[in-house]
């Protein structure tokens, strides 16, 4: 949530008051209070206009990222108000229904607050939610006073699309989910804090002062309190148990519900009959603390992956279907048939694989392959649901739908390449299937022991034992810096998607960067200029600038530095090969070799009147200006940098010499990447992968570690170990530095437990542990081991430079 | 030592009360989202719109 504060404040003249983009050479200008803002079209200054007569403009003072950009011309709505769309998706509650929503442009807390209050005031909705954490967006409405269609225009006029979330029922499934953890550990809370109070009083009671029957009404009061703690907070672990017994495979579950029961079981045992001892509290609040290990991870979890994970979903609402009348209708995605003639307007996502219709149509494919750049195809092509139109509108001929198209293969094989993860954490899981099974045949033979020695304590030793060696320190000891460590994390800017990414990147030996979109910005720039005639060069690029300033096409980005007043008129957009326009009186094309200047076509971007050359443009990827410095970063920590890009060898090798990389691969196929990283495990090196795109996905999944860029393709980041949120590469050193710190703290943490077991285990065996030095034992290794964990929070962000 | 009989009730009431009120508001959503809310104290409430934004407060929270 830390967005980006710097870019509000560099939001000078020049970039438009609401959306923060760059403005046109003739933005629209408008009075707020008092001066004289700049927008960059009229969506904008419609959105500011009516945040500000709506007395909502504390909007631009709490946000800290600008805010989206509001098209002109809003989406067709209508299609939501269709009964089938809301009996999928909406459910009754009273006074309405109820629908959930996803939105792309929620970027920081102000905007959930900005849409709560703006739904809010749409008469006739109930209730409006906004959580920026989730990019969810919770509307209740009462249909017969406004229809959903003009809650969601009044959304969209504001910048926010919305889509849909993917089927209801899950949604709240999930939500019902986190509620149910949240008591659960509430309730373990509070039970656990009254059962160790109340058996404090029992455990100072060193000299056996209270009477019998105090102690007697204690003990059953803590036995109230600690069977809700017990059976209703601990069920989880008593479920995996089960599941752990029923697949003969012990693990930490069976230790965890083990442990608790019998010291639950066995205090009941003893309250009954008025035995020594009871330890309630042991059961308590070995609950209590494991379920607030497993929340923060599952917190931090949630939090780095619900966005990405609803966008990788977010498919359209609705297709736009084409009778065969040539009339159009607009279907839920569901009522498409293989066969059917879909058509999409430019910008409009595809809604399911098929072959394209028309002559030529152009279609980013970010989604599935990382690459940027828009991809001409022509009639009889291929096209994959999940990429995005362009430029043109296009028709396709429906082949495969659902599940069966491209993007669901490649999630699955995603999620397969996750299946087969390191040996480290198989390992791990057999250790500790041994760990509980040794530690089980100890307690056997310790208790068989003292049956034999002393029968009256036997049990009593057992359990201590069995407490001991699941003490609050050890189990304290890698949840607490771990919980510190993500914390840290979030706020370099780094979300750590899964437990064992951490270790990985603490063993890094290698890094292996994936060239496009990890090194380089996406967007291109203006290398070299070439002029053929008598124009200058500043001449020519302020002409192509003006051309390309308000064409909303991909390349446009790269001449948004160049300043110039002149503006170009009659701007068309020719498909997969330029544009013309007139600029001063001059008529232009500016685009393909053949297109623009009748050369050949040879990846340059050429500037002349369709027959003759004036200008040739260079296009490059432009390295991102933190690329040097965290490279450097990275080697000073001893790590080995490698390149393996799909990109062309000249560019590759340029990049490697800019950089001082020694090992650059050109040309990478998937396959290549993934080989390299194997190559490299095989020298017996911990490979850590940068990249982005989802064609890196198996690579990603087959690295020890691997890291997406947070604006790489949102399945990339699925496969990734860690995402980096914020656009710096210093946060990976950053974030190298902070895993090896959490390393060697979790070593002292875990030496610190483990010789606090090792002393206090014999002396539990040996039957000479009193509750009380227990309880003070443990309270104070507990207490070391979180501080010493908490130190880990403090860590201090790199300055970003890009 | 006659005191406990009323003390220990006492505060398994005021457990009682305080799992109550936790559930209550878990249920309630208090929970759900922890950033969002804690931004909206930020706005000066001016006089003239104050009255306006208490009803509508009242009428989605309350």
């Amino acid at each position: 949530m830390d967005c980006v504060v710097d870019t509000i404040s560099q939001v000078g003249v020049e970039t438009c008051y609401h959306c923060g983009e760059a403005l046109p050479a003739s933005p629209v200008l408008s009075d707020v209070e008092g001066s004289v803002k700049g927008f960059c079209c009229d969506g904008c200054l419609a959105a500011a206009q009516w945040i500000r007569s709506s007395d909502l403009g504390d909007y631009y003072r709490l946000r800290s990222a600008a805010g989206a950009r509001v098209d002109v011309e809003l989406p067709d709505l209508a299609a939501w108000d269709r009964d089938d769309v809301l009996a999928d998706h909406a459910f009754p509650v009273t006074g309405g229904l109820e629908i959930t929503l996803l939105t792309d442009g929620m970027r920081c807390a102000a905007c959930a607050w900005l849409i709560d209050r703006a739904l809010g005031r749409v008469d006739g909705v109930l209730e409006a939610g906004a959580n920026a954490v989730t990019g969810r967006i919770r509307v209740a409405w009462d249909p017969a006073r406004v229809a959903l269609s003009s809650v969601l225009q009044r959304l969209a006029s504001l910048g926010y699309r919305p889509y849909l979330a993917s089927g209801a029922a899950q949604e709240r499934e999930k939500l019902a989910e986190r509620r149910r953890w949240l008591l659960r550990l509430g309730i373990a809370g509070l039970g656990a804090m009254q059962t160790m109070m109340l058996s404090e009083a029992l455990y100072l009671d060193f000299n056996h002062h209270m009477a019998l029957y105090t102690r007697d009404f204690f003990r059953w009061v803590t036995f109230l309190v600690c069977t809700p703690v017990v059976f209703y907070s601990g069920w989880p672990f008593l479920m995996g148990a089960w599941r752990e017994w029923r697949e003969r495979h012990p693990g930490m579950d069976t230790l965890v519900a083990g442990s608790t029961l019998l010291a639950y079981l066995a205090s009941a045992v003893e309250t009954v009959r008025g035995g020594a001892h009871v330890w309630y509290d042991a059961a308590a609040m070995f609950v209590f603390l494991l379920l607030c290990a497993r929340m923060l991870e599952q917190r931090a979890r949630r939090i780095a992956s619900s966005q990405v994970d609803a966008l990788a979903r977010a498919r359209p609402a609705l297709a736009v279907r084409e009778r065969n009348d040539g009339t159009r209708e607009s279907v839920p995605l569901t009522a498409l048939q293989i066969g059917d003639v879909a058509c999409m307007a430019a910008g409009e996502a595809v809604p399911a694989d098929g072959v394209l219709l028309d002559e030529q149509a152009m279609f980013e494919e970010a989604l599935l392959t990382g690459e940027s750049h828009p991809v001409a195809k022509a009639r009889g092509t291929e096209v994959f649901a999940g990429t995005i139109c362009r430029e043109t509108p296009a028709r396709i001929e429906i082949t495969r739908l659902g599940s069966a198209t491209r993007l669901s293969q490649l999630t699955r094989l995603v999620e397969q390449a996750q299946a087969h993860r390191p040996p480290l954490a198989r390992a791990a899981d057999r250790v500790g299937t041994w760990f509980v099974v040794a530690l089980l045949l100890a307690s056997i033979a310790v208790f068989v022991g003292w049956r034999i020695h002393d029968p009256s304590r036997a049990f009593e030793v057992t359990l201590s034992l069995l407490v001991i060696s699941c003490p609050c320190a050890l189990s304290l000891a890698v949840p607490a810096a771990l919980a510190a460590t993500h914390g840290a994390l979030a706020r370099l800017g780094v979300l750590s998607l899964r437990a064992d990414g951490l270790d990985g990147l603490a063993r890094a030996t290698d890094v292996v960067f994936d060239k496009t979109g990890t090194l380089t910005r996406i967007d291109p720039a203006v290398g070299e200029v070439r002029t053929f005639g008598d124009r200058s060069a500043d001449d020519v690029l302020a002409i192509a600038a003006a051309l390309e300033r308000d064409s909303g096409h991909p390349i446009a980005a790269a001449f948004t530095s160049v300043l110039t007043l002149r503006t170009a008129s009659g701007l068309k957009v020719n498909a997969g090969q330029g544009l013309s326009g007139r600029v001063d009186g001059v008529e232009w094309r500016l685009g393909r070799g053949p297109f623009a200047a009748n050369q050949h076509d040879d990846g340059r971007l050429w500037l002349g009147d369709g027959t003759s050359a004036v200008a040739c443009f260079t296009l490059e990827e432009r390295m991102r200006t933190d690329a040097r410095a965290a490279v450097n970063a990275l080697r000073g920590l001893g790590l080995r940098i490698h390149l393996a890009s799909g990109d062309a060898s000249a560019a590759v090798e340029r990049l490697a010499r800019q950089l001082k990389v020694d090992d650059a691969h050109a040309r990478q196929s998937s396959e290549d990447k993934l080989a390299l990283v194997r190559e490299l495990q095989a020298q017996g090196r911990v490979v850590a992968m940068v990249g982005d795109g989802l064609n890196d996905a198996p690579v990603l999944a087959g690295a020890d570690v691997s890291l997406a860029m947070g604006e790489g393709a949102s399945l990339a980041q699925r496969a990734a170990d860690m995402v980096l949120t914020a656009p710096s590469l210093l946060r990976i050193p950053a974030a190298v530095q902070l895993a090896r710190r959490t390393q060697r703290i979790i070593r002292q943490n875990v030496a610190w437990a483990i010789g606090y077991n090792l002393l206090a285990l014999p002396l539990a065996i040996a039957g000479q542990v009193t509750p009380s030095l227990a309880a003070l034992g443990m309270a104070l290794s507990s207490l070391i081991v979180t501080a010493n964990a908490l130190r880990l929070m403090r860590v201090s962000v790199p300055e970003s430079s890009s | 030592m006659i005191i406990l009989l009323m003390l220990i009730p006492l505060s398994l009431m005021l457990l009682a009360v305080a799992i109550g009120s936790f559930v209550w508001a878990v249920r309630k959503g208090q929970f759900d989202d922890m950033d969002t809310p804690a931004i909206d104290i930020l706005r000066d409430d001016r006089p003239r719109e104050a009255k306006a934004g208490c009803t509508m407060e009242e009428r989605r929270h309350g």
